[in-house]
C-alpha cells in the first residue's frame, strides 16, 4: 500500500497505520489464554484440520473395506463405529469449527470491529468444542457409538446399544452444541452492533450476511437437538421411555427432533460457504457482485424455508400423505433461491476479467460440484422418487456433493483467500493448483459413481455387499477416487506448513480485495484497526483505493506546481 | 442497462442439452438401468411410475446441469483476464434476475404437476388381474399416521412383514382369527403373479426398512407403527433386496427377496406350508401331553415331607402347572408353556418372554394383571397383540388364581 506524498494536506488521508505499541505476547500459554478473535479463529482452524485428518483416515478405512465385494478387512462393529465417527467428526468437529474459525477471524475485520462482542465467551466456545472432541474420541478407549451420526432410536437405546459410546456421542452433541450456540450469539451481537460507521445493512459484506443468517439458524435449531439428546440420555440412564415404543414412546419423535435440527444444519454448513464464494468471485472477476440484494434475499429465504422442510428426510416412515406433499413442495421452494444464487454467481463472472488463483479455482470447483448436488436434491425432494433412492448410495453421493461441494470447497477457497491475511504470507500457488486438481478430480471420481451404486441397489451403511449389478466395479472406482482426494488434501496441508515459513510476504492487500479486512496489515495487530474508515459502499476498499489514487494525483500535481 | 445477453448462446445451450439428454436417455431406458436410472423389471405399476418420474427429473436435471455448466465454462474461458480486458462494472439486472427466478419456479411446477399426475398410479393399487389369485376381502386395517391403500374392490393378498434383527418374517393373512396357525416364512416371500399384494410393515425391535428395488420404493418398519405398501408383479422371477435402514451390526446381511410364481404354483406352495405348520402343531401338542403326563406322575410320587407348611399348596400347584403346560382346551385357553420358557415347567419356547427373568421379583398382582391384560406391559423386544387376551373369560377364577400362584411360586419361591 502506498503512502501519500509528503504534501502538507490538511484533509485526513486514509492510510494504513501499523504502529502497534506493545509487542505481542508469544508462547503457547498466551495462545491458550487468548481472547483475541484472530488467535481463537486460528486455533479453531488448526483444531478442525486435525479432526479433518482423523475423519479423513476414517473415510479411507471405510473405502478400503468397500473396495471389493464381500471384504473381510473390518468387522461389522468396527465398520459401524467408523462411519459413525466419520459423519460426526466431519459435521461437528471439522466443518462447524472450521466455519467458526474462518468467521471468527474475518467477521470482525470485515465489519471494521476491534474484536468480537464477547471475547471471553468466544474463548469458551473454542474450548467447549475441543472438550467435545476429546469426550467423543475418548470413546475409542472403550467402544465407540455404532448408530450412525443420526443415532436413530431405538437402536441408540441401551437395549440395543449397551456400550457407553452413545453416551459420549450425546455429550459431544451437548458440548459442541453449547459451543455453537454461544458462538452464534456472539456473532449475532457482533454483527448487529459493532459495524464500522456507515456500514448500513445494504453495505454489509455478503459473507457477514450469511454468518448472521447462520447464527439465527443455530439459535433456532441447536436447542432442539440438545433437548433431543437429553431425552435420549434420560431414556438410557434414568428409566424414561421417550423413544421406547414398547412403553408408549415414539421412535418418530427422535426423527422429528433430530431432523428439525439436522436439516437447518445443512444450511448452517453451506450458507457460510455461499458467503465466501460471494466474496471471492467479485474480487477475482474484478466486478461487483451481480445482484447483491437478490443474494441477501435468497440467503434469508433459504434459511426461512430450510427450517420448515425437515421431514423430507422421513418420506419412508409412516407419515400422513398430505404431510409428504407439504414437505415435497417446501423443499422445491428451497431450490428457487438456491438456483437464483448460482445464476448470480455465474453472472458475477460474466463480462469480467477473471483471474485464477487457487482460491478462485476452489470457488469454481464449488460452483460445478454444488450445482450437481442441488440437482440431485430435486430427485430426493420428490417423495415417490425418494422412496426408491432414500438411504442408498445415491443419497450418500448427494449429500457429499452438497456438503463437500458447498461447504468444504468453499472453506478451502476461503482458506487460500485469507491465509495471507492470517499469516502475512502467500501460499504456494503451484502446489495449490496441483492440490486443487487432485481434490476436485478425486472428489468427482469418488462420488459421481456412487449415484450409480445407489441406483443399482446398494443401501448406505452396509459393511459388505454382494458382487451383483457391477457394484464391485463402482466401489473400486470410488475407493481409488477417495485416495486421490486424500492426496489432494494432504498437499494442501503440506502447502500450509511450508508457506508458514517460506511463503512470499503478502502485504496488507495481495488480492486487491473489496472488504475492510484488507485495510489492515497482514497479520493484523491486536486491535485490528487504528483508524476505522467510514464505509460508503459494499466495497469499501475500492472506494479507499480510488480516493488514494485521486489524492495521489492531486498531491503530485500540487508537488509539480510547487516545484515549477 | 441494455441486456448483455444478446451474444449468449442460450438457445444453443438448451438445444445442446436436449440432444445430449436424449442421447443419454435412449440407453438409460435399456441396458444402462442401474447406472443412470433405478432398476426395473417386476412390471408392478407403482415402480414403473416412479421410474418414469425419475427419468423426467433426470432429463430436466441434465438440461439444467449441462446448460448452466456450459454457460459457466463458456464465461470462464471467454472472460478470462487478458491484456486489455476490462471488467464491466454492472451491479445487476432486475429483468434477468426475475427471469431466472420464474424459470426455476416453472421447472418445479412442471415436476410437481407430473408428480401429482403419477401419484394415483404410485399410491393406489389396481384390482388383481383376472388371471391372478382370487383373494378374500380384507378386514379393515388399523389406523395410524400412514393409511393403507387397497384396490377398488378391496381384495388383496395381505402379508404382514415383520422386521427383526436381522431377519424378515412374513405372515400370510388367512380367514380365521387365530394368528398362530398362519402360514409364514422368513427371508423369502412367495407371492402369486398378477395379484395385488398389500404389505403391512412392522418392526419388533429397532427400525428397519423394507426395500426390493424392482418393486418400487422402500418403506420403513418402525417399531410401534405400521407402514403400508403394495405391488402387483406381472413377471415371474426372484426379486432381491435388503434392509435399507441401519439396524445394527448385521444390517448388511438382513436380506429379503420376493419370489413371484403363477397363482397355481402359489396355491401349491401355500398348501404345503399350511400342512407342515399343522403337522408341526400336532407334533408339539403330542409332546406337550407327554410332558404333562410325566409331570403329573412325578408330582404324585413326590415326597410331601419337604414342604409340610404348604400342605394345601400342592393341590393348587398341580392345577396351576397343568394350566401352564396344557392350557384348558375346552374353553380355549392356550397353554402358556407353548410360548413362554419357564424352568420349573421345563418349557423352553421363545415366542413370548422368558418368565423366569421377566416375572422375577414381581408381585402376584402384577402377574395376574399381565395374564389378563397382556398388552398393558410389553417386555422389551416383543410386540403387542401376540399373546391371547382371553384368559379372563377362558379360565375360571379358581383356575386363574391357581395359575398365578403357581407362576409366583415357581419364579419367586414360596
Amino acid at each position: 500500500m502506498t503512502t501519500t506524498s509528503a504534501a502538507a494536506s490538511t484533509t485526513a488521508i486514509p492510510e494504513v497505520v501499523t504502529n502497534s505499541a506493545a509487542p505481542r505476547p508469544s508462547g503457547w500459554l498466551s495462545w491458550l489464554t487468548s481472547t483475541d478473535h484472530k488467535r481463537i479463529g486460528i486455533m479453531y482452524i488448526v483444531a478442525s484440520w486435525m479432526f479433518l485428518v482423523i475423519g479423513g483416515v476414517e473415510a479411507l478405512l471405510i473405502r478400503l473395506q468397500l473396495a471389493v465385494p464381500d471384504n473381510t478387512l473390518l468387522s461389522p462393529q468396527t465398520y459401524n463405529a467408523l462411519f459413525t465417527m466419520h459423519g460426526t467428526t466431519m459435521v461437528f468437529l471439522f466443518l462447524m469449527p472450521m466455519i467458526a474459525g474462518i468467521a471468527n477471524y474475518t467477521v470482525p475485520l470485515m465489519i471494521g470491529a476491534r474484536d468480537m462482542a464477547f471475547p471471553k465467551l468466544n474463548a469458551l466456545s473454542l474450548w467447549l468444542f475441543i472438550a467435545g472432541g476429546i469426550v467423543f474420541y475418548g470413546s475409542l478407549l472403550f467402544s465407540p457409538a455404532e448408530c450412525g451420526w443420526t443415532c436413530y432410536a431405538p437402536l441408540s437405546e441401551t437395549a440395543f446399544s449397551p456400550s457407553n459410546g452413545v453416551d459420549s456421542w450425546i455429550f459431544l452433541v451437548h458440548l459442541v452444541g453449547v459451543s455453537s450456540f454461544v458462538g452464534a450469539l456472539n456473532i449475532f451481537v457482533t454483527i448487529t452492533n459493532m459495524r464500522a460507521p456507515g456500514m448500513s445493512w445494504g453495505r454489509v459484506p455478503l459473507f457477514v450476511w450469511t454468518m448472521l443468517t447462520q447464527a439465527i439458524l443455530l439459535i433456532i435449531s441447536i436447542p432442539v437437538i440438545a433437548g433431543a439428546v437429553t431425552l435420549l440420555l434420560t431414556d438410557r440412564h434414568f428409566g424414561t421411555h421417550f423413544y421406547d415404543p414398547t412403553n408408549g414412546g415414539s421412535p418418530l419423535l427422535w426423527q422429528h427432533l433430530f431432523w428439525f435440527f439436522g436439516h437447518p444444519e445443512v444450511y448452517i454448513l453451506v450458507l457460510p460457504g455461499f458467503g465466501v464464494i460471494s466474496e471471492i468471485l467479485p474480487v477475482f472477476s474484478r466486478k461487483p457482485i451481480f445482484g447483491y440484494k437478490a443474494i441477501v434475499a435468497a440467503t434469508l429465504g433459504i434459511a426461512v424455508i430450510g427450517t420448515l422442510v425437515w421431514a423430507h428426510h422421513m418420506f419412508t416412515v409412516p407419515l400422513p400423505f398430505f404431510l409428504m406433499i407439504f414437505f415435497m413442495l417446501g423443499t422445491y421452494l428451497v431450490a428457487i433461491p438456491t438456483g437464483v444464487k448460482i445464476f448470480n454467481w455465474v453472472f458475477t463472472m460474466w463480462r469480467g476479467a477473471i483471474e485464477f488463483p487457487v482460491a478462485m479455482l476452489y470457488a469454481l470447483g464449488f460452483l460445478a460440484t454444488f450445482l450437481l448436488g442441488g440437482i440431485t436434491g430435486i430427485f430426493l425432494a420428490t417423495f415417490p422418487v425418494d422412496w426408491q433412492l432414500h438411504d442408498t448410495y445415491f443419497v450418500v453421493a448427494h449429500f457429499h456433493y452438497t456438503i463437500v461441494g458447498g461447504a468444504v470447497f468453499s472453506m478451502m477457497a476461503g482458506l487460500y483467500y485469507w491465509f495471507p491475511k492470517m499469516t502475512g504470507r502467500m501460499m504456494n500457488e503451484k502446489l495449490g493448483r496441483v492440490s486443487f486438481a487432485l481434490t476436485l478430480g478425486g472428489f468427482w471420481i469418488t462420488f459421481l459413481i456412487q449415484h450409480s451404486a445407489g441406483l443399482s441397489g446398494m443401501p448406505r451403511r452396509v459393511y459388505e455387499y454382494a458382487d451383483v449389478n457391477n457394484l464391485g466395479t463402482y466401489n473400486m472406482i470410488s475407493t481409488v477416487g477417495s485416495f486421490i482426494l486424500a492426496l489432494g488434501v494432504l498437499l494442501t496441508i503440506i502447502n500450509i506448513l511450508q508457506s508458514l515459513k517460506n511463503g512470499a510476504k503478502a502485504g496488507p492487500d495481495p488480492w486487491r480485495g473489496n472488504t475492510l479486512e484488507w485495510f489492515t496489515p497482514s497479520p493484523p495487530p491486536v486491535n485490528n484497526f487504528d483508524i476505522v474508515p467510514r464505509v460508503r459502499s459494499v466495497e469499501p476498499m475500492q472506494d479507499i483505493r480510488r480516493q488514494i489514487e485521486r489524492q495521489d494525483r492531486v498531491g503530485e500535481e500540487a508537488g509539480v506546481a510547487a516545484g515549477s | 442497462m441494455r441486456s448483455p445477453i444478446t451474444s449468449l448462446p442460450a438457445k444453443n445451450g438448451i438445444l445442446f442439452g436436449i440432444v445430449l439428454v436424449s442421447a443419454l436417455l435412449i440407453p438409460a431406458t435399456g441396458a444402462f438401468a442401474g447406472i443412470l436410472a433405478p432398476e426395473a423389471g417386476g412390471g408392478t405399476p407403482n415402480a414403473e411410475a416412479i421410474r418414469s418420474l425419475y427419468l423426467l427429473i433426470f432429463g430436466l436435471g441434465c438440461i439444467v446441469f449441462f446448460g448452466v455448466g456450459g454457460l459457466m465454462i463458456w464465461t470462464i474461458v471467454r472472460y478470462r483476464a487478458s491484456k486489455g480486458a476490462v471488467a464491466v462494472q454492472v451491479h445487476g439486472n432486475n429483468r434477468l434476475e426475475v427471469g431466472w427466478t420464474v424459470g426455476a419456479a416453472l421447472l418445479l411446477v412442471l415436476i410437481s404437476v407430473v408428480t401429482f399426475i403419477k401419484l394415483d398410479q404410485i399410491k393406489n393399487p389396481p384390482n388383481s388381474s383376472a388371471n391372478g389369485l382370487s383373494t378374500p376381502q380384507n378386514a379393515s386395517f388399523s389406523s395410524g399416521p400412514a393409511k393403507p391403500s387397497l384396490p377398488p374392490n378391496g381384495r388383496s393378498l395381505n402379508i404382514d412383514v415383520n422386521g427383526q434383527q436381522y431377519l424378515w418374517r412374513y405372515t400370510y393373512a388367512d380367514t380365521d382369527t387365530n394368528n398362530l396357525n398362519n402360514v409364514f416364512s422368513y427371508e423369502q416371500m412367495v407371492v402369486p403373479t398378477n395379484t395385488t399384494v398389500t404389505l403391512s410393515i412392522r418392526a419388533q425391535d429397532v427400525q428397519h426398512s423394507w426395500w426390493i428395488p424392482e418393486l418400487g420404493g422402500k418403506f420403513d418398519a418402525v417399531p410401534g407403527y405400521t407402514n403400508y405398501t403394495w405391488f402387483n408383479i406381472t413377471e415371474p422371477g426372484v426379486y432381491d433386496g435388503q434392509c435399507a435402514e441401519l439396524c445394527g451390526r448385521g444390517h448388511a446381511t438382513m436380506i429379503a427377496s420376493v419370489k413371484a410364481v403363477s397363482p397355481d404354483e402359489f396355491k401349491l406352495w401355500y398348501a404345503s406350508q399350511k400342512a407342515s405348520i399343522v403337522a408341526a402343531e400336532k407334533q408339539a401338542a403330542t409332546a406337550r401331553n407327554a410332558l404333562i403326563a410325566k409331570d403329573a406322575a412325578a408330582l404324585k410320587n413326590a415326597p410331601s415331607a419337604d414342604a409340610p407348611a404348604a400342605a394345601p399348596a400342592p393341590a393348587a400347584a398341580v392345577d396351576g402347572k397343568k394350566i401352564f403346560v396344557a392350557g384348558v382346551p375346552a374353553t380355549g385357553a392356550l397353554a402358556c408353556g407353548s410360548c413362554h420358557a419357564l424352568a420349573d415347567a421345563g418349557t423352553t419356547a421363545a415366542v413370548g418372554p422368558n418368565l423366569d427373568t421377566t416375572l422375577k421379583g414381581q408381585s402376584a398382582a402384577m402377574i395376574k394383571a399381565s395374564t389378563l391384560y397382556p398388552n398393558k406391559l410389553i417386555s422389551k423386544g416383543f410386540a403387542a397383540n401376540i399373546m391371547p387376551a382371553n384368559y379372563g373369560s377362558s379360565l375360571t377364577k379358581a383356575q386363574l388364581d391357581a395359575l398365578v400362584k403357581y407362576l409366583n411360586d415357581a419364579v419367586n419361591g414360596k
